[in-house]
């Protein structure tokens, strides 16, 4: 039993699990704040679809006869279409873009020369295996190199970025999620090849002012598209309001130089020289200029900022700080001479009632059913009073700290996104 | 849009509705014709990863009644999913009375399986019915 929203995404699911015929009756849309009265309407009232009686298809789907279609076993094997495609460079440009292939933008052609000089980039094969990608609760897709390549060209990136897409490639991680939430994503770059690459990492790091920053989102979502099945509307994004940073994500370099904190990478485990793509997943961005703290005064407060920002959050993502090295510095003078310091006065001081996080869409959904499972810190703060103050974010990990920016203000920025995984670029050079 | 056309999207529904075992046909849009005649061809490259495979399952035998039978009504933990399937155990309770309902929520977030209830239902249950609200 779905709702009606869900229509599409419950029958192409469990075709894809190998149930095309699976019985699935609908109800409308929304159940989620409805009275019990006006579900009961909904139930003694007809399937949205089908037009018939919703408990008579609930009976019948239980006890009606299966049909031959319904008794089928073996394997199917499914096609994407022919390998390569020949027409005129419009038509390709209509056809790439009315197939999905795209994101609504002009692309640049996967032709096979500009594929093969995309394959230049690394030294890996084109027909290596380099990962697996799904969009959510799908069965996921494997690709090649040579895959990966297509997209890569279509996002106008050039061959010397292909092992930074690779890496992401490799990840798994699709920046178009089926959630109806309209996730966000983002990726820190660390490493020389910032500059290799002149990424911008200063004036306007995170705007479209350099063509790495900008390719290389937009080729994210371009492999999320084509490698992962996922952004189909009603099939694998179901996101009810979408998300403007789908275009291209939220891309930073970090500006290690003028950081006074170890870069990002290096937290991670890995050494200063090597080249490393961390990935993060969430809600969004927002500006953090105008947090209490952000005073007019000689001391701007940056950790009463960053707290302030944080009260919106959900702890069930973390919080990404960006913060410009003019931020960053100033923390550091405050005494905030590690970032595990400054993370550890945000964890004690970024706080809720349980009143307040009982209250939160994201703890009933995700949080109160691992309480009933035991899990804490949940089980203890579903046990606590309401007036109880409790942290916002379920532990100190749930913070990340990385440094961008043009140093023309004292700003930050924060995600409401948590941290994935880190990958060596180095590999796929 | 009907689930024939719709599993024609998947690329595989000549073969899912009729046949196994077989190449499914690939239903893309189709290019409209060359605006400007003038232009050269060109050869580009698909884009699309690779799909797995798609084992049918076939689907549990039904049963000839629910009298005297066992349903369990699963609730996967979306908003509103339980209010929802208590209005389905009330419509059982006033309208097939010799069926038995068994309410449970799923163990843990919905996206977690649990296996523990799976084989509480094989054991104890006739059938199931899982809702997800929203």
């Amino acid at each position: 039993m779905v709702t009606k929203a869900f229509k599409e995404l419950a029958i192409l699911n469990a075709a894809k699990r190998g149930m095309p015929h699976e019985r699935i009756c609908f109800t409308p849309h929304p159940v989620w704040g409805k009275t019990a009265d006006e579900l009961r309407v909904y139930v003694d009232g007809p399937d949205p679809v089908s037009g018939k009686p919703l408990m008579k298809e609930v009976v019948d789907g239980l006890t009606v006869p299966l049909s031959d279609d319904e008794k089928k076993t073996g394997m199917v094997s499914v096609s994407v279409g022919p390998p390569t495609f020949t027409d005129t460079a419009d038509n390709l440009q209509d056809y790439y873009l009315n197939n999905g292939y795209t994101d609504f933008l002009p692309i640049i052609l996967p032709t096979e020369e500009k594929v093969d000089a995309m394959l230049k980039g690394t030294s890996h094969h084109p027909d290596e295996v380099v990962g697996k990608m799904a969009a959510g609760a799908y069965p996921a897709w494997s690709y090649t190199v040579k895959q990966v390549a297509a997209s890569a060209v279509m996002s106008g990136a050039r061959p010397e970025y292909f092992p930074i897409i690779l890496a992401i490639a490799s990840s798994g991680i699709a920046s178009l999620f089926s959630s109806t939430n309209s996730f966000a994503f983002a990726m820190i770059v660390n490493g020389p090849i910032r500059d290799k690459l002149e990424m911008n990492y200063g004036i306007g790091a995170l705007g479209p002012f350099a063509q790495a920053n900008a390719t290389l989102g937009r080729a994210w979502t371009l492999l999320s598209k084509n490698l992962g099945n996922g952004g189909i509307p009603g099939d694998t994004y179901l996101g009810s309001l979408g998300n403007n940073l789908n275009y291209n994500n939220v891309v930073i370099a970090e500006n290690e130089e003028a950081s006074p904190w170890p870069p990002f990478h290096v937290q991670r485990g890995f050494k200063p020289e090597e080249n490393v793509v961390s990935l993060f997943r969430g809600l969004g961005v927002v500006p953090g200029q105008v947090a209490r703290g952000s005073s007019v005064n000689e001391s701007p407060q940056f950790d009463y900022q960053m707290s302030d920002l944080f009260s919106t959050f959900t702890g069930f993502f973390g919080a990404l700080i960006i913060a410009d090295p003019l931020v960053a510095v100033r923390l550091k003078e405050q005494g905030y001479d590690t970032k595990e310091k400054l993370i550890a006065w945000l964890y004690k001081n970024t706080t809720q009632t349980v009143k307040d996080y009982k209250g939160r869409n994201y703890s009933y959904l995700f949080e109160y059913p691992q309480a009933l499972q035991g899990r804490e810190p949940f089980a203890t703060w579903y046990k606590l009073p309401d007036d109880a103050v409790i942290p916002h974010f379920p532990r100190p990990e749930s913070f990340n700290i990385v440094v961008t920016g043009g140093q023309t203000n004292a700003y930050p920025q924060a995600g409401n996104l948590s941290y994935g995984v880190s990958v060596s670029i180095d590999k796929w050079m | 849009m009907n689930r024939r056309k719709l599993l024609s999207l998947l690329g595989m529904s000549p073969v899912l509705l009729t046949g196994t075992s077989v190449q499914a046909q690939h239903t893309e849009k189709k290019a409209p014709v060359s605006k400007n005649s003038s232009q050269g061809k060109l050869t580009a490259v698909n884009p699309k990863g690779t799909p797995p495979s798609i084992q049918l399952i076939p689907m549990a035998p039904r049963l000839d009644g629910l009298d005297a039978k066992t349903v369990y009504l699963v609730d996967t933990g979306f908003h509103g999913s339980d209010t929802l399937l208590h209005q389905v155990e009330a419509w059982f309770a006033r309208n097939m009375p010799q069926v038995t309902i068994v309410f449970r929520r799923k163990a843990g977030p919905y996206s977690e399986d649990d296996p523990k209830l799976w084989k509480e239902i094989k054991e104890k249950g006739n059938a199931v019915i899982m809702a997800v609200g929203h």
